[in-house]
This record gives C-alpha cells, structure tokens and sequence, in this order.
C-alpha cells in the first residue's frame, strides 16, 4: 500500500500504434460449462450472467441463466494463473430465469442475488459458502409476475437499504397483438421507519416502454444519480430511451423535453454500458441496438443539459453489420462491456452479438466484438483475431479476471448452447491493478462510488454500478489497465460523496479499499 | 362527386353469392368477410412496423398486393365485381371456381393468410407467433358454422389466389430486399447538388433502394412520362432562388408554432416506428370503413386501388429521385447557411426531389377523392397510440396538402420538392382511381 502525492510517476499515455492484441482461448468443455440459455418466444430476451465471490477465495463464481431449462451455480475451482475450471452446483437451480445481479442488500457482508424472472422474480439471500435462500418474503419485495429484462440497484442518499429497479418487457399474454402491450417497469424503494430494512410496495415507472437494460448513472456530477433505461422500439408505441430523476424522498419524475432539454432517441435498446471514453470527466453511454450501435457523450456539460451525441461512427465502434463470417445483413447488439482487455491503460468495448433468433433481415452469423481502443478516440475490431468471434446466438456476459492473472476472461450466454468460457491465455506486456472497494455498515461494496485514475495530465472516471449491461453483472474485484507503467495513481470518491486521497499502488496487484484507509494488499501476509 | 353510400350498400346485396343464401346469411357471411379483411389488415400495418424490410416504398408494395389479393378473392366470386386481370401490368386471369359451393369469408381468409405468411415473411419471431395466431383465430371465425367440404373447397380456392399474386410479385423487381434496403457499395456523387448522407448511422451512408424507380408499375403504363420536371437550378449564392429555398426551411423552422410541430410529426410516419407513409393513407380508409359500415367489396377494392396508387407513386418518385440525386436541405444549410442547425425530423437517407410522402399522399388523395368524393370529411386517429392527438381534414386533397407542407415543417424538404411530389402523385393515382373493380 502506498499514499500518493499529487504527482507522482505519469502512467502510459495514449497509445497511437497498432493496440496490443489479446489471445483468447475457449475453455467451455474442459471449464465444465454446460448450462444453456433455453426457450422460444418468452426467452427471445434475457440470458444473462451473473459473477461474484461467494466462497471468500477471492475467486468469482458463475451464475448462468437458464431460460425454459434450469439456471446454475458454477463454483470456481480455477488456479490462479491457470486453466479455467468450475464446479456446478445446484445450489441456485431456478427455472424461467432470465438474468440476474449480485447486489449485498442487507448489507451483511455476504453477496445476494437479484434473479430476474418470467414470473415471479426473487432475491437469494447470501448465507454463505455459497449456500442461498430465498429471501423474497422476508424482504417485503414484490416480486411481480412479468417478464423482467433490466435491472440497476442504487443506495439512495441516507438509506440503509437499497433502491431497485426492474425493467419488464411486454405482456406476454398478448398473442396476435403484442405491440404497443410493455408493462410497467418498478421501483423498489425501501420503506420507512420501522420498515426501512425491506421494500416499500414498488412503485410504477409510468410510462414504462419494454426496458431491455436500466442503470443508475450520476450523468451530469450532480451527486444525484438518475435512472437511465433503454427501450426496445420493437414494442412501445409512443416511447423513446429514458431518464428518470430520483431526489431523495421525491417520487421518481421523467426528464422531459420540454423541462429538462432531454433530446427524443428511438432504438432498439438491449444494453448499456457506461465509462468515461473522452476522457471528459462525465460518463458516456454505448447503447446497443440492431444495426447501428450508439455511443453517446454529453455535448456540453456545462450547459446542465442531457443533451448528447452520437459519435459511435466516428470512433469507428458502430458495430453495425458481421465483420467476419461472410454475413453482410445488419447485426443484433445486446450486452456492452467496457474494459481494459488488453492492459494497454485503455478502454476496450465487447459487445455481444446474435439474431433475435430467425429474423432473416438480420445476420444470421453474428460475430461477438472485441473492439480495441487505439488512444485517439477510435476503435478497431479484433473480436476474431482475439478468438471471440462466436456465431453462437449470444444475449449477457461478463468481462471478468476469473483465474486471478490480471488478464480478463469472458463468458458469455448463447441461446440455446451453453454459455461459452474463454481464458484469456496472450502474453501482456502492458500491466494492471485490481481494486475491491469494502465499506462497514451499509452498501458493503461501494456501488455508487467513482473511482478516479490519473494518467498523466488526464483523470478517468469509473462510476461502481449494479445495472446495465443486458441482464448480466459483477461485484468483485475492478480491474485497470496499466501499460507501461509500474504504479496506478488512483482514488474512491466514496457513495457519501467523500473523496479519498490519492492512492499510488504498485503494478500487478490485487488491493482493497476502505475509506479512510490505507490500501490493502490482497491476499494479506 | 359526393359519397353515395346507397350506391355501396346496393352493391352489396345485389351480388350473388356462390352459396346463393339468402339476404339475411348472405348479409351475416359478408360481416365475416369484413372482419376478416379488417382484422388482417390491421394485423399488417403491425407487420409493416415490425418487419425490417418494410421501408416505405416496399411497404407500399406489400399493401398493393394485399390489397390486390384481397379484392381478386372477392372478385372470383362475385359478378358484381370485375377483376384486375389486364388492367394491371402482367397480372394474367385468376384462377376461376370449379364446381361446388364457396363461401366468401373462408376464400378471403385462405387469400390473405397465405398471402401476409409470404409477403412478411422475414418478420421476426414476434410477428411470426401473431400471424400464427390470426391464422387460427381468423381461421375460426372464417369457418364457424360451414360444413368441410365447403371450408376445404374455399380454402384451396382462396390459397390458389394468393398463389397466383404471389407468383406475379415475385417479377416485379421489388421481391428481394437486403440489407434493410441499403447497398452495400454506393459511389456518391461528385457535384455539390449532389445527395450526402445526413446522418452518422453507418448503415445509412448509402441511399435507400437506388434501384426501386426501375421497379415494374402496377397501373402506371409508361413510369418516364410522369417524372417530375427537374428541380429549381442548383446555386449557392445568397439571393439565388436556390438558396431562398433552403433559407425558407431555416426561417420556417425558426417560426414553427406548436401546431405545425404536431403537423410535421404527425405526417412523420417513419420507417419501423409507424405503419409508414403508406400504412397511414391505409389506416384513414380502415377507419372510413369503421365509421361508414362500408360494405366487404368496397373496402377491398379502395384497399387495392389505394394500394396501386401508392406503390406507383413510389416507383415514379423513386425514379425522379435517383434522377437529379438532390441533396437535402440539412446538408445545404449546414454547408452555406449555419453548420448547426438541425431540422425538427430526421430527415430520411435519400434524395431530396421530389418528396415521397408528398407523391404518394397525391395519389393516395386522388385516388380516395375518386371513391369517395372531393368534400369528404373525417378524422384520422392513425397515432393516437402513439400519444399524437386525431386531426380532421375537410378532404383527402386538404390531408394530401397538410402532409405535403409537413416536410417543410419538418426541415426534410424544399417546398419545390413537395409541390412537384404532389403534382407527380396526383398524375400517378389517376390510373389507379381509373381501375375499373365494378362489373
């Protein structure tokens, strides 16, 4: 652990060459991967995701969806540093499951479960060793009966308990006439008084438009987070992508045009993922869709205003058709990760790709993207010389370090197929930090925190979410690409707002932070 | 000419019937038919939606052949009607009844159900799973009552129909889309009129269906002797008449009162957001034949006139835009006038003149002034679901009009484009209203 000056060593600037390519090896069969996304028309969407520690090795766990069939707990029994391998358990053998999210809700310190659901969803609570039960009840929390496709988690200002939110998709009984049907998306705030450990009946997100991803973003530094939510246009009728404020103790209200200058934008919304990729110190959003994927930054933070453009085409990162494979009809987007995969010090996007499932307008050979960011703002594909290139029917994933190496891994959920493993097996040269961000009491893992990096004359920001993505997500560790350098100048603006000082901590190190405190190496003496 | 209502309704119940029941069955079996028919069609301007092949000029042509095969199906049975066979271009006699008795719902339903499982077939799964079901929901209702050798007899009569439209769409250039209608290679133009793409969506950095103009007409003889005249003289000079155009468009936006923001998204009709351009001229006659309990064969046979007319109109607007590849007022304006300025609409990947909307709105127009009258009023409620309030028009040559001047509105067009577009359109709709579907 080390405090940091102001200034201390410049880490990698931005890289102009040809970006440094990982090696991707496919480890499915021999992880012991065997769990499918199953189902016809009610599991078009969903197929999410979930990873997280639930042994204290250290060493994330794998929760696959399962669709029509049944969802499983894969233990992680990978060594670090070596070949990727998994234990199935039935410890959490759900069925209609459509993706999930770790989230500690009662603070305990031990990891819980949000599993979204054709139906009835429910909340696992964590007992530890990896052994769950259902917590739905005692929790006070509604489960609903719809069909539930986003999810983002939030602990809103002064609360012990979390705020959830549930994205649902449109009335499935609807047969000849399903458009126009999307059903109302729900806020799980917490009660009040004596209730303020369980949820407060949900509150309806009128008007709800077929959310296919949501996510609690602090958009404009306000300290406030709002609630993004990407629609699918494939079923609303008068809607359009969203934002809801969400003051404290306030019902939830929309931004609008008229009041807030928010701009309309129809898509086929499935994902979204946030990060910083200008470098201008708010987040900016990939949305994934059909066709042309969007990547949106605000036009002038200044103004206040959630007024953003679209500059996915000029960073070469539209991902818009097959770029391999021989397919030249439009592609199908669904989740968005970005991540630093090849330890360069910047950003990489995967996205996930495959036909909503026999749309012939669409390509029917839908490689995943690995797209490399190139420090100039643009991107170049590598998904197929990385060895990502999957023509699987893919919908969640997670971009993850699952063998502890400092080298992100992938999983990925297909329809149909079992969920695909890749290790990532290149030799790096560019070097990391992995950071787990711990709290005492409330919201153990920090989510709603930044995590600042300063890399020369530049600061990144990495807003700490539970959401987004397409029904997929991760609490764990939180890895950074280094470069060259030898050391990472980094500090936590914690959820209360308290920012920390700057951290200076060594290359190729696992660390934990508490505020306040001196970081932590991991795993201890 | 007014609507004569008398004149539909004694169209109706002085047809024979093939079943040769009497007045108060037959009048029972022609409100299957209709439910039929408006229950498929209101299925299909879902489809058009929901289909990504459906761009405006191919959903035009999807409603022509539905709405051919719809008024075909009724025709075979029906010597008060005349068939479209000769009229239209390449479309031989249909196949004819044999012995034995039909009834009219199950000939219509086997008709459009085989012909919406062809004509949408890359619909996805969602749309797949609701023809699924109108087939058997629609099934049922078609043969409630019937006996078998009747239903089977009209079913196969009816699929025959489909199948003999389906085999005359097959060659009209149109069938095959690909790529959302976008070419995969396209050389832009080098001259400074030159069409631009306008937006930064990779797909659409190629124009939408360059080759559609050479598509085959369905009613139009001789598609070249409707182009519209070229353009006004391309010119950047402040002052020029080509630049007061595009300063209109910029002044109008400048002005827009709430009203005419409602008009121009109201006539917005965007691809795979709403039924289209074309699906909304449908949806006015499907809410006429609601409101005026129009009679079975007269719903169908305005479905299909409207249908022709609006396809053509997007052939010969087609055609004139690949012609003179005019750019749009956004590029101009940006260019010579105020890099950032932004229309109200997205303004569509294709050239500027003539407007398609405002052709096939004149044809659309025409055509129903022709059935209708020139004094028709009603209401038109197409967007209602989707929060747009119902406007009423005085006259289908007034909503020709208003959705013409909508472009302008909407910053997508010159004025000189929707005028011509008009003028082409109304050219274009008179030989579909020239169809003769009476006996």
């Amino acid at each position: 652990m080390m405090r940091a000056g102001l200034l201390i060593l410049a880490l990698a600037g931005p890289v102009l060459a040809e970006p440094a390519l990982p090696t991707f090896t496919e480890e499915t069969a021999s992880a012991g991967i065997t769990t499918p996304f199953e189902g016809d028309w009610e599991y078009m969407v969903g197929g999410g995701v979930a990873t997280f520690d639930c042994s204290g090795d250290g060493f994330p766990e794998l929760f696959l969806s399962g669709g029509a069939g049944p969802s499983a707990l894969y233990l992680n029994r990978s060594p670090k540093g070596g070949a990727l391998a998994f234990e199935k358990t039935g410890a959490v053998s759900l069925d209609a499951v459509l993706g999930a999210y770790p989230l500690d809700i009662d603070s305990d310190g031990v990891m819980d479960l949000v599993v979204l659901r054709l139906g009835e969803n429910r909340l696992l609570r964590g007992l530890g060793d990896c052994r769950f039960e259902d917590a739905t009840q005692a929790w006070g929390f509604d489960g609903g009966d719809a069909w539930s496709t986003a999810f983002a988690a939030i602990w809103e200002k002064g609360q012990t308990w979390p705020t959830l939110a549930v994205g649902n998709y449109v009335d499935r009984k609807e047969e000849a006439f399903p458009w126009g049907s999307c059903t109302d998306n729900w806020l799980h705030r917490p009660g009040v008084g004596s209730e303020a450990n369980r949820f407060a009946a949900p509150l309806a997100l009128t008007p709800s438009h077929c959310a296919l991803s949501m996510l609690f973003t602090d958009w404009n530094r306000s300290g406030h987070p709002s609630l993004r939510v990407s629609n699918d246009r494939e079923y609303y009728k008068g809607g359009q992508e969203q934002m809801w404020h969400l003051e404290p103790g306030q019902p939830p209200r929309l931004y609008t045009e008229k009041d807030d200058g928010w701009k309309r934008l129809r898509i086929w919304g499935m994902g979204i993922a946030s990060a910083d990729v200008n470098l201008d110190g708010y987040p900016d959003y990939y949305l994934t869709s059909m066709a042309d994927n969007k990547l949106q930054v605000l036009k002038d933070p200044a103004s206040g205003k959630p007024d953003f453009a679209d500059i996915a085409f000029k960073s070469g990162i539209t991902a818009h058709r097959p770029y391999t494979g021989g397919d030249l009809n439009p592609s199908t987007a669904w989740h968005p990760q970005f991540a630093d995969v090849n330890n360069d010090g910047l950003l990489d996007l995967f996205v996930a790709k495959g036909n909503v499932a026999q749309m012939p307008d669409f390509a029917a050979k839908d490689p995943n993207n690995l797209l490399l960011g190139q420090g100039d703002g643009t991107f170049v594909e590598a998904g197929d010389r990385a060895g990502v290139a999957s023509f699987g029917i893919a919908r969640g994933a997670q971009v993850v370090d699952f063998n502890l190496d400092g080298l992100l891994d992938l999983v990925v959920v297909n329809r149909w197929e079992p969920a695909q493993l890749w290790r990532q097996t290149g030799a790096l040269a560019g070097g990391w930090v992995q950071v787990r961000l711990q709290q005492d009491n409330v919201n153990r893992d920090a989510i709603g925190s930044v995590v600042e990096i300063r890399r020369g004359d530049k600061v990144e920001r990495h807003e700490i979410v539970s959401g987004g993505g397409h029904v997929s997500g991760s609490v764990g560790w939180l890895h950074f690409g280094l470069g060259a350098a030898e050391t990472v100048e980094l500090r936590v603006i914690w959820p209360d707002g308290t920012a920390d000082d700057w951290l200076t901590l060594p290359a190729r190190s696992f660390q934990i932070l508490r505020p306040g405190q001196t970081a932590k190496e991991w795993p201890g003496d | 000419m007014p609507f004569r209502r008398r004149q539909f309704l004694g169209l109706t119940l002085s047809a024979p019937f093939a079943l040769h029941l009497k007045p108060a069955l037959a009048a029972a079996r022609a409100d299957v038919s209709r439910e039929v028919l408006l229950t498929w069609h209101k299925l299909i301007l879902e489809l058009v939606r929901h289909t990504a092949t459906y761009m405006p000029p191919v959903a035009a042509r999807g409603f022509a052949y539905i709405g051919v095969t719809a008024h075909e199906a009724l025709a075979s049975g029906n010597p008060a009607l005349h068939s479209l066979a000769g009229q239209l271009t390449d479309l031989s006699p249909l196949p004819t009844r044999g012995e034995g008795a039909f009834d009219e719902p199950c000939v219509l339903h086997a008709a459009l159900n085989a012909a919406v499982l062809e004509l949408f077939a890359n619909t996805g799964p969602t749309g797949q799973r609701a023809m699924e079901k109108m087939g058997e929901i629609m099934g049922r209702t078609a043969r409630d009552g019937m006996a078998t050798d009747v239903v089977d007899r009209s079913v196969a009569h009816g699929q025959a129909i489909a199948a003999h439209i389906l085999a005359w769409a097959a060659t009209d250039g149109g069938a095959v889309v690909e790529n959302m209608g976008f070419p995969h290679d396209y050389t832009p133009g080098t001259n400074p009129q030159d069409w631009a793409p306008t937006s930064a969506i990779r797909l659409q950095q190629a124009p939408l269906l360059p080759a559609w103009g050479g598509n085959r007409p369905f009613a139009v003889p001789d598609m070249a002797a409707l182009d519209a005249p070229p353009p006004p003289a391309y010119d950047e000079a402040a002052g020029s008449a080509f630049h007061g155009f595009a300063a209109e468009v910029v002044e109008t936006a400048k002005a827009l009162t709430d009203e005419q923001k409602l008009i121009a998204r109201f006539w917005s009709d965007d691809a795979m957001l709403t039924p289209t351009p074309a699906g909304h001229w449908i949806s006015i006659v499907m809410q006429i034949a609601d409101r005026d309990a129009l009679p079975v064969e007269v719903i169908s046979s305005t479905l299909a006139k409207l249908g022709v007319a609006q396809a053509d109109a997007f052939i010969s607007c087609w055609s004139t835009k690949f012609r003179y590849n005019l750019l749009r007022p956004v590029t101009y304006i940006k260019r010579h006038i105020d890099p950032a300025w932004e229309p109200l609409l997205i303004t569509p990947p294709f050239p500027e003149y003539t407007s398609g909307h405002s052709t096939q709105s004149g044809a659309a127009s025409t055509v129903l002034t022709s059935i209708f009258g020139d004094s028709f009023a009603f209401d038109d409620a197409t967007h209602e679901d989707e929060g747009l309030p119902v406007r009423s028009f005085a006259s289908f040559e007034a909503a020709a009009e208003e959705a013409a001047m909508s472009r302008l509105y909407g910053g997508i067009h010159f004025r000189f484009g929707n005028e011509a577009g008009l003028v082409q359109g109304r050219a274009v709709g008179a030989f579909a209203a020239a169809l003769r579907t009476e006996a």
